[in-house]
């Protein structure tokens, strides 16, 4: 899974959020590094949907413009908990072995 | 500005309410790229992100926005924001041999000349110094025509090659079963072809850059039905077609 379709899924898993919504969850966990754009984030969005992963949750008029607010699918909350599963074993393994006198942190 | 009049304040109000207009005409250009499903469906949304993101001010989509858009757009047109990882790199790759053709196409054609006077050279060289002026004269036109038809040959076999590896990059983007048989069947000739060439003796005679760059497409293919062919790429073929 590449890290924006991670952050996007993550920005979904504790509620639903719209567009620009997503845009700042992620520059938020990811500490200002990732910047999704526009067109990324929609590429993302439809392929995410077209897998089942996510769904569109509702829909509101603020200021006039139209606002589409996403949420994680059952599938999508279960893909997202195997791949966090699988970062942080990684992250762990390599903690160990750069502190082999800590042991696991 | 520091009159802060009432007049100034309303003209900088109007102004930039004309700016944003602006902006957002030239994002509704770039959004209507996108394919018709995706714009009838999100294009106000996506419009609103747009705007959201837009820095102070803005009069113009930057060309980091704009590329990014349309990167999106051809995206999603060649069916590309759906499918899998190994599709994608398949028909990227299957983009890549369409380029990988034309450079053939065009040594070949850069090479031209130096393949009739090479040929010409070696039957000067064959028949010898003592065989009849008028003999050799005829046997230097029939092999010169037989060099012209092969080339002829070769340059329409590098256009067709060209416009099937366009095909089959297009349609296996969109998921099309047809087209991935298609590609492995096509690129299992195109080897078989490329492979008895070099066994006539293609390698003696054409130019190394020629043999490179067809080596060259020959492994490009290989790799893109490997990717077509794994187990990743299957779901993607199999679905039904509503779902793409």
């Amino acid at each position: 899974m590449q890290e924006a379709t991670f952050l996007i899924l993550t920005a979904l898993a504790d509620g639903s959020q719209h567009g620009y919504g997503i845009i700042s969850e992620v520059a938020d966990i990811s500490e200002g590094r990732v910047r999704l754009r526009a067109g990324t984030l929609y590429t993302a969005l439809d392929r995410l949907r077209a897998d089942g992963l996510i769904d569109v949750d509702r829909e509101e008029i603020v200021d006039n413009r139209l606002r589409r607010y996403y949420r994680l699918t059952p599938a999508g909350g279960r893909r997202l908990a195997a791949e966090a599963a699988r970062l942080q074993a990684n992250a762990r393994a390599a903690m160990t072995r750069l502190n082999p006198g800590l042991g696991a942190i | 500005m520091t009159d802060w009049s009432p007049g100034g304040d309303s003209f900088s109000i109007s102004d930039r309410a004309s700016s944003s207009a602006r902006l957002e005409r030239a994002y509704r250009r770039l959004v209507a790229c996108y394919p018709r499903s995706f714009r009838r469906e999100s294009t106000e949304e996506v419009i609103a992100v747009l705007l959201a993101t837009a820095r102070e001010g803005q009069r113009r989509p930057s060309v980091a926005e704009a590329a990014d858009l349309l990167r999106g757009a051809a995206r999603m047109r060649l069916g590309l924001s759906r499918c899998p990882r190994t599709v994608l790199h398949a028909v990227r790759l299957m983009y890549l041999g369409a380029l990988a053709e034309v450079v053939v196409l065009v040594t070949l054609l850069l090479s031209i000349g130096s393949i009739r006077s090479s040929t010409r050279a070696a039957v000067i060289h064959a028949v010898g110094p003592h065989a009849a002026p008028a003999a050799t004269r005829q046997l230097l036109a029939s092999v010169a025509s037989t060099v012209n038809v092969t080339i002829v040959i070769d340059i329409a076999f590098a256009l067709f090659a060209i416009a099937a590896w366009l095909f089959f990059a297009w349609a296996n983007g969109k998921g099309s079963a047809l087209a991935r048989v298609g590609a492995i069947i096509a690129c299992a000739i195109y080897g078989a072809l490329t492979i008895q060439g070099y066994a006539q003796g293609d390698a003696k005679y054409a130019p190394v850059a020629a043999i490179v760059a067809s080596s060259a497409v020959l492994v490009i293919g290989i790799a893109a039905v490997i990717l077509l062919l794994m187990k990743q790429s299957w779901p993607y073929y199999t679905r039904p077609a509503t779902a793409r």
